[in-house]
């Protein structure tokens, strides 16, 4: 057993670094350190998504055949590890982490050869249209109502908490399409283009002043059943598989770790560094991330040996989102009453032209507040417990 | 990179926890509460056992009569210890005396030393607590020195032949190895919170040579800590073992237990309870990992894990501790359950080698410079 990377893994993630420091502008790292929401914007992300597509990056974690890179475990999780850490954005994960692995299991040929090459590239965005307003949690009593009517389906109903929506041209989405039996039956997986007519956006401003959710309004809306995922009242095995995509571990793990550097940088740079409950918090909160650092390599270490990884993945996301929150809530306590300013343009980075450390300040707050998500969307905490004691503890 | 356990990790794992929960029988060597009687004789024939094992040679060097196994091997071992509520000298003995004579003792204290611990015939505890934590001076006198100071709690001592004893000398810090029975010597000896043995030593004017200082170092500070990390690795390890079983049984009571005509086990709120109860252990277990791998790693490194992790488990243990007690209801708080003495040893771990706040405060130190907190710890390796 060993920490160590093998020298092949070392020279990869100095390549990795090279080619970050190379092509991330600065202007975006800027921004990304001013993104207050949780997903930095798709424009942002995009131009860096297209020099990652040149370089043949895009989707790290495709296979070869779909454009991906062909890299092993341990080469994606440096690749997500150094990006994070460098402030590199993120673009559509919703395109290439959930919807393409989707894809290349359930797809016709057809809709692999439709929608897997412009995700690669890029040019299409995807959001995912799961939770309704009576449907959060108990997601499996969804009511958006899928009707068959010749080759196509008529979809009413609604959908929300769907992040970027407004900048997203597809939707893969959960609707009902029987109410015969079991409730998990009588739903399917669809695509569907967002600019279809009876589609209607309303955006749902965050408490942290930023729009990254919306709420999707379906209006007698065609869609083709060319469209559907798998078999029609199958899309619940579909969203299961898919779930297994929603993590993000050396994601998560790169950006804490970055976040909280900057928060210790912000701590001594105002004078706190030996202020008692700041510096056991930070001590607390570094040893958090260590230990959920280690749970992640030892899920990689079980993936790149073939084992499974088991239910101890599944409190990654339990862990990660406290943590996430934990480091904001320790950058709100040090920046004291310099919060009590606000900014409500969004993004930060185009309404600001401050020295860098007092714009960062005003990050601090909408931060904070945006980021009170993390314990709820994606399955709350709570659900997390529910699915951890079940299949862990067989409670 | 590789956390995977090879195949002699599991015989070794499996082989332990075997042995231990056959033979290792807790009341035997712990006595009721009000049985504070002698079982020198159990011990010691449950130490012959350890030696046949090869347990007690593990870590040393071939040249020493060892087996040459790392940190690994002596964490699944005293994961298997915290486990059973093994109080024998093993992590007192083999992993902080044999180590620090291991790691700087000249040829002849090495030979004289290590092949009888191996065999099971020497038992050393060590009159120290956390790194830096000294209350004996050395005096020079002659060609050697007198020791003189006190130390109570001394962990393992009434079980020990010798004590090997971290003394001042100016500045520096050297390690005397002295016999229990030498002049000048007292020991007091004591039971311990979790059912061990200890003593309150006092040495006054103990005569030493400089054949029985260490190395013939003046000054041993940097080995002294790194055994201590390692010690600290090595007794997380025995925590999570502990920790484990205290899940366990905890789960398993909840399932049995009926209250409002259904196991509490169905109650949202305990079952929830029992979640964050595994995923302390699983943390723990998680940075126990990265203070075992990183027990050979440079100094910077090490400390960095070691207190990252002292200060992490005895969050994870106290956390575990209390609610294995609160959730087993009043039973949970009687002399009559082993989670109470499972509790009771987390709580020796807390205060072993530097308590949880301490090493908050070591660790925070650490920290304080913004590179070292933004560097992942797979990416700068450990060694």
């Amino acid at each position: 057993m060993d920490l160590n990377l093998a020298p092949e893994d070392v020279a990869f993630a100095e390549e990795v670094r090279t080619f970050i420091d190379a092509n991330l502008p600065d202007a975006t790292r800027r921004a990304m350190t001013l993104t207050t929401a949780f997903l930095n914007e798709p424009e942002l992300g995009y131009e860096w998504h297209k020099l990652l597509h040149k370089k043949g990056w895009s989707v790290p974690s495709w296979p070869d055949e779909w454009g991906g890179p062909g890299w092993t475990p341990v080469q994606k999780y440096i690749f997500d590890l150094e990006s994070a850490r460098a402030g590199a954005p993120v673009y559509n994960g919703q395109g290439s982490r959930m919807v393409g692995p989707v894809l290349m299991h359930f797809g016709t040929d057809e809709q692999k050869n439709k929608y897997l090459p412009s995700i690669c590239s890029g040019e299409d965005h995807w959001c995912q249209g799961y939770s309704e307003p009576g449907s959060g949690s108990d997601l499996a009593s969804l009511k958006t109502k899928a009707v068959a009517d010749g080759d196509d389906y008529i979809i009413n109903g609604q959908k929300i908490w769907t992040s970027f929506a407004h900048k997203s041209n597809c939707m893969f989405a959960l609707v009902r399409t029987s109410t015969e039996g079991k409730r998990q039956e009588g739903i399917t997986f669809i695509l569907l283009d967002m600019d279809l007519p009876g589609i209607t956006i309303r955006p749902i401003i965050g408490n942290g002043g930023d729009h990254e959710f919306n709420e999707v309004f379906f209006d007698d809306v065609r869609v083709p059943q060319s469209g559907r995922v798998g078999e029609e009242n199958k899309g619940w095995d579909v969203a299961k598989y898919l779930l297994e995509f929603e993590r993000g571990g050396a994601l998560v793990a790169g950006r804490v770790r970055a976040q909280f550097a900057k928060v210790v940088r912000l701590i001594r740079d105002r004078g706190l560094i030996d202020d008692a409950h700041i510096r056991i918090r930070m001590a607390e909160i570094g040893a958090d991330l260590d230990t959920m650092e280690m749970v992640d390599i030892r899920v990689l270490s079980d993936l790149q040996s073939g084992a499974n990884p088991g239910a101890i993945s599944s409190m990654l996301k339990m862990r990660w989102s406290s943590i996430r929150q934990e480091v904001s809530e320790l950058a709100l306590d040090a920046a004291g009453e310099d919060i009590l300013k606000w900014e409500p343009e969004r993004p930060l980075y185009d309404a600001l032209q401050l020295p860098p450390d007092e714009e960062e300040l005003l990050g601090i707050a909408p931060r904070y507040l945006n980021f009170r998500a993390y314990t709820i969307l994606g399955g709350t905490n709570e659900i997390q417990a529910e699915i951890l004691g079940k299949r862990v503890l067989g409670l | 990179m590789d956390l995977q356990r090879d195949t002699e990790h599991t015989l070794l794992a499996d082989s332990a926890e075997r042995m231990l929960s056959e033979n290792y029988d807790f009341s035997a060597r712990h006595g009721s509460p009000a049985d504070q009687g002698d079982d020198a004789a159990w011990a010691d024939d449950m130490w012959r056992q350890f030696a046949e094992l090869g347990w007690l040679a593990l870590p040393f060097a071939e040249e020493d009569g060892g087996l040459g196994a790392g940190m690994v091997e002596i964490s699944i071992l005293t994961e298997a210890f915290g486990r059973n509520m093994v109080v024998e000298p093993y992590i007192t003995t083999v992993v902080l005396c044999g180590g620090l004579v291991a790691a700087i003792g000249t040829p002849e204290q090495r030979a004289e030393t290590l092949p009888a611990i191996g065999e099971g015939a020497l038992r050393i505890a060590f009159m120290g607590g956390a790194a830096g934590d000294i209350s004996v001076d050395a005096a020079p006198s002659g060609d050697g020195y007198v020791l003189s100071g006190a130390r109570k709690s001394v962990i393992d001592a009434p079980m020990a032949g010798r004590l090997l004893v971290p003394a001042r000398i100016g500045e520096g810090i050297g390690v005397f190895m002295i016999d229990c029975d030498a002049t000048g010597v007292t020991l007091r000896p004591h039971r311990t919170l979790d059912g061990g043995r200890a003593a309150d030593v006092e040495l006054t004017g103990v005569n030493v040579g400089r054949a029985q200082m260490l190395g013939g170092l003046e000054d041993a500070s940097d080995a002294i800590e790194a055994a201590i990390d390692r010690t600290i690795a090595a007794l997380s390890a025995d925590a999570v073992g502990a920790m484990a079983k205290l899940v366990e049984e905890t789960v398993e009571y909840t399932k049995t237990r009926e209250q409002f005509g259904k196991p509490i086990s169905k109650f949202q709120v305990l079952a929830h309870r029992l979640v964050d109860m595994k995923v302390s252990e699983e943390e723990a277990r998680a940075v126990t990992t990265l203070a075992v791998l990183s027990a050979d790693a440079p100094a910077s490194k090490r400390r960095r894990a070691v207190s990252s992790a002292k200060s992490k488990v005895g969050r994870c243990a106290r956390f575990v501790g209390q609610n294995a007690i609160q959730t087993h209801g009043a039973i949970g708080t009687t002399a009559d359950l082993t989670i109470g003495s499972y509790a009771k040893r987390l709580m020796v771990y807390e205060a072993s080698y530097g308590s949880t706040a301490r090493h908050a405060e070591l660790y925070a130190a650490i920290i304080a410079d913004p590179d070292t907190a933004g560097a992942g710890l797979l990416l700068s390796p450990a060694a």
